[in-house]
């Protein structure tokens, strides 16, 4: 009796259920075949997604990302720092990553560590001149930190998103320089303070130039399943990340190993695949920041 | 090169909060009127959702203004480290904090403390002797804090405990008043907390009308604590009234 | 399209390239990886019985260690380390030793080679359990992981753990002028607009019936298991990377291939 003719015959017994946890590569092979997902979505297509602006009152740009069920929360705290001598008048971004034991059963920290340097490589995005007060005294230090609070699969994907996000609603607060040459906030209700001219006359915002967008992808045999979720991450292993920004070009084609190889038209598609998500997901993010502004 | 982390330069918030604040106003004065414009006896507005984290056995979130936490549960599971065999079950807690939860960026670290204390809220209510030789595990995180973190942690632990299905007794709700100079105020925010004289929080199962867990620091009087006892057991009964519908929602089937 | 590199190298050609094997006494495995002068060490113990945290009983676990040349390992250390482990585990037979934890250690070592044999062995000493790639970077002059992930993959050749394929690594550096140009050094690599880490497979040299070694219609060598991009670039110029890092790894894949069956008599001592 071959194992290969016992599950077949099991399978069309088993509970489907059963079937799943017993046999992960089968029940997922059966749905490839028939080019559907367990969750009923086509195999280029990602989750439903979701950005919420404004998600926490104490911090100065935040944002909730949702794909699917993973959930990141993303906010940016400002502070003020010395620059360093070599570039007197940029600011700086200090980005971290979280994975609290609240977001998932199996919390393998230093696996999505690869978010921080990717978002912090392509600063390109930020001009950090924008980010100096007084140059070669003051300038800028923003704190980015994101937390994954449901763990659902393509979790950079939702990181970035909810990074990107969180600039997009980043106010730079008013601030003016004190007697003791510290900055200080000032709020609007004293307006005698304002002696001092304000070292930044009004809340704005900050200039984004070309956003970058992520696409991850599980490649198992010859499919592409664009925007995996945990569970078909952690039976088919090999993930391929495209990001690209919204001019087209390629911010980073991360693949870190993976029993299948990714060839030139796996690569094509991909990118492909990522273009369109790019779309979406600019729509999404356009539409987050018009409500956020209406109110 | 930006976003080099390596060697961070000292920082500081530029808003005001460590500078001269306003005195505290005086508490005597009855026309006193409390910042988020409530009654001394009012508590803020909750808000219970359970199923917040789709990867976990079950879980919380709650709402309570400014105050925003997420409880998961897991488990009951594998005990972790190598124990001695247990005829009942384990429950181990941990709180922590968002590095921006406070007004000034923090570390986000755990909160030893209230880890400890939300372990000995909850364990009284949970029926240990249902999972033995296994843990479940309870995780808060404060997304953000706006005074009276702990109780709201409290109350959603164990509304997440009861959405994985872990058996209780009753539900666990918990409350605490502040004293202000002569006046008691139910449900603090940080600013109240702030300049607090004493403050007292009650863990109790309202059917049941038993206590798990009663903190007391600070200055009290003994009518004042009976008192306050009296304000939070009142509006913990209350507080698991909206506890309970809010389970009852999540168990009702969707109606198209 | 011509561009001057600083140590007079054509855009295509490699540093020169050297490899050692059997350097540790007391490791399984080891190798000496050098480009130029970027230098790698790596030493792999294992495979050993399990770590309860590595338990699988159905796999063979590999566990990567980088030791920098001084202090704490750090974020990038971390993304490294990671993406070796990835590497590694992809070429590696997992389901042969199940159960077992293969380590592999690398050291980023200073310019003195002899003495970081000694503290190599000190600190394996402490990690008997299970097999580790150790990689110590002797010195990085440039396409560090790269070399990294060649050292890793001549090491483990050497304790003898079953393996797929080889792998080998390569860093592809794209100017602002559009040019691309090969194994970079340190101060070609910080003047660079974007470079690519890319990782292929060799070349099987198995007989094979016509058609098995192409996955749509090209050769299995040329299918990536690694890529890390830094910077931005336009995707022509990605694949512009791809198709020149390609032509080079087949002469890596030579070297190693070479290096590797030059010194097989001797390793059988080693093989317990």
């Amino acid at each position: 009796m071959s194992s290969a003719t016992m599950t077949s015959d099991l399978s069309s017994e088993m509970e489907v259920d059963a079937f799943r946890r017993l046999f992960p590569l089968r029940f997922h092979e059966r749905h490839l075949q028939e080019s559907i997902r367990p969750d009923a979505r086509p195999l280029g297509k990602a989750r439903d997604t979701s950005v919420a602006l404004g998600a926490v009152a104490s911090a100065d740009g935040s944002a909730l990302a949702k794909i699917g069920c993973t959930t990141m929360l993303a906010a940016i705290k400002m502070e003020v720092m010395t620059p360093t001598t070599e570039s007197a008048d940029e600011g700086c971004i200090a980005i971290d990553f979280h994975m609290p034991p609240i977001c998932s059963p199996i919390v393998r920290p230093g696996r999505p560590a690869e978010a921080a340097p990717v978002i912090s490589k392509h600063s390109g995005m930020i001009n950090l001149k924008e980010l100096s007060l007084v140059s070669g005294k003051a300038a800028w230090m923003a704190y980015l930190d994101i937390y994954c609070l449901d763990a659902d699969g393509a979790l950079f994907d939702a990181a970035l998103l909810s990074a990107v996000a969180a600039f997009s609603h980043l106010q730079i607060p008013v601030v003016s320089l004190n007697d003791d040459g510290r900055v200080v906030v000032v709020s609007n209700e004293e307006g005698e303070k304002l002696e001092k001219e304000p070292v930044n006359k009004e809340r704005r915002k900050l200039k984004l130039s070309s956003i970058p967008f992520s696409l991850t992808c599980v490649l198992h045999k010859n499919y592409i399943l664009a925007d995996p979720t945990a569970e078909e991450e952690s039976v088919m292993e090999t993930l391929l990340t495209v990001v690209l920004d919204s001019s087209f070009q390629l911010v980073s084609l991360y693949k870190p190993g993976g029993p299948v190889l990714a060839h030139t038209s796996v690569i094509q598609d991909s990118v492909a695949l990522t273009r369109q998500r790019l779309k979406e997901l600019q729509k999404i993010l356009n539409e987050a920041v018009s409500d956020m502004e209406v109110d | 090169m930006a976003g080099k982390s390596g060697a961070t330069p000292t920082t500081y918030s530029p808003s005001p909060t460590t500078q001269n604040k306003k005195r505290p106003p005086i508490f005597n004065d009855v026309d006193w009127v409390r910042p988020d414009g409530r009654g001394f006896h009012q508590c803020r507005p909750a808000f219970l959702r359970t199923g917040a984290v789709n990867s976990a056995s079950g879980s919380a979130y709650a709402e309570f203004g400014n105050t925003k936490v997420i409880v998961s549960v897991f488990g009951p599971r594998e005990s972790k480290k190598a124990m001695m065999y247990s005829d009942i079950g384990r429950l181990n807690c941990n709180v922590s904090y968002t590095t921006f939860a406070t007004p000034v960026r923090g570390q986000g670290s755990d909160h030893k403390e209230f880890s400890s204390i939300l372990h000995k809220a909850l364990e009284g209510g949970i029926i240990l002797d249902s999972f033995p030789k296994t843990t479940v595990d309870v995780f808060a995180l404060v997304l953000e804090s706006g005074g009276g973190d702990l109780p709201v942690v409290i109350s959603c632990a164990s509304l997440a405990l009861a959405d994985a299905g872990i058996m209780m007794y009753d539900l666990i709700a918990s409350v605490s008043v502040s004293c202000l100079g002569k006046n008691l105020v139910i449900d603090p925010i940080s600013e109240e907390e702030s300049y607090q004289d004493g403050s007292l929080m009650i863990t109790c199962m309202p059917s049941r009308n038993e206590v798990t867990q009663l903190t007391v620091t600070g200055e009290w009087s003994t009518p004042k604590i009976h008192e306050a006892m009296e304000l939070c057991l009142d509006a913990c009964s209350k507080l698991g009234k909206i506890m309970r519908s809010c389970l009852k929602e999540a168990a009702s089937p969707v109606q198209e | 399209m011509e561009i001057d590199r600083a140590d007079g190298r054509t855009p295509n050609q490699l540093r020169p390239l050297a490899c050692s094997r059997g350097i540790l006494n007391r490791a399984h495995g080891s190798a000496n990886w050098s480009q130029g002068e970027t230098k790698v060490l790596a030493a792999v113990y294992g495979p050993k019985a399990g770590t309860k945290k590595n338990e699988n009983p159905e796999k063979a676990c590999i566990e990567v260690i980088w030791k920098p040349k001084t202090g704490q390992i750090g974020k990038p250390e971390k993304e490294y380390e990671m993406i070796l482990k990835r590497t590694l585990q992809s070429i590696c037979l997992l389901s042969v030793n199940p159960n077992t934890t293969t380590s592999v250690i690398v050291q980023e070592p200073g310019y003195i080679p002899p003495p970081q044999a000694l503290s190599c062995n000190t600190f394996f000493a402490g990690c008997q359990l299970s097999s580790y790639a150790l990689l110590q970077v002797v010195n990085d002059d440039g396409a560090l992981l790269p070399c990294a992930i060649n050292a890793a993959c001549a090491a483990l050749v050497d304790a003898g753990i079953p393996l797929k394929n080889l792998a080998v690594a390569i860093c592809c550096c794209l100017t602002d002028s559009g040019c691309v140009i090969l194994d970079p050094n340190k101060l070609e690599e910080q003047k660079m607009k974007a470079f690519v880490y890319l990782v292929f497979p060799n070349s099987i040299l198995s007989v094979l019936p016509e058609g098995s070694s192409q996955v749509g219609g090209e050769p299995v060598e040329y299918g990536i298991i690694t890529s890390v991009t830094h910077g931005v670039m336009s995707v022509d110029d990605y694949l512009h990377c791809l198709q020149r890092g390609r032509a080079a790894s087949a002469k890596l894949s030579d070297f190693l291939r070479r290096n590797l069956q030059s010194h097989s008599p001797g390793d059988l001592s080693k093989a317990g």
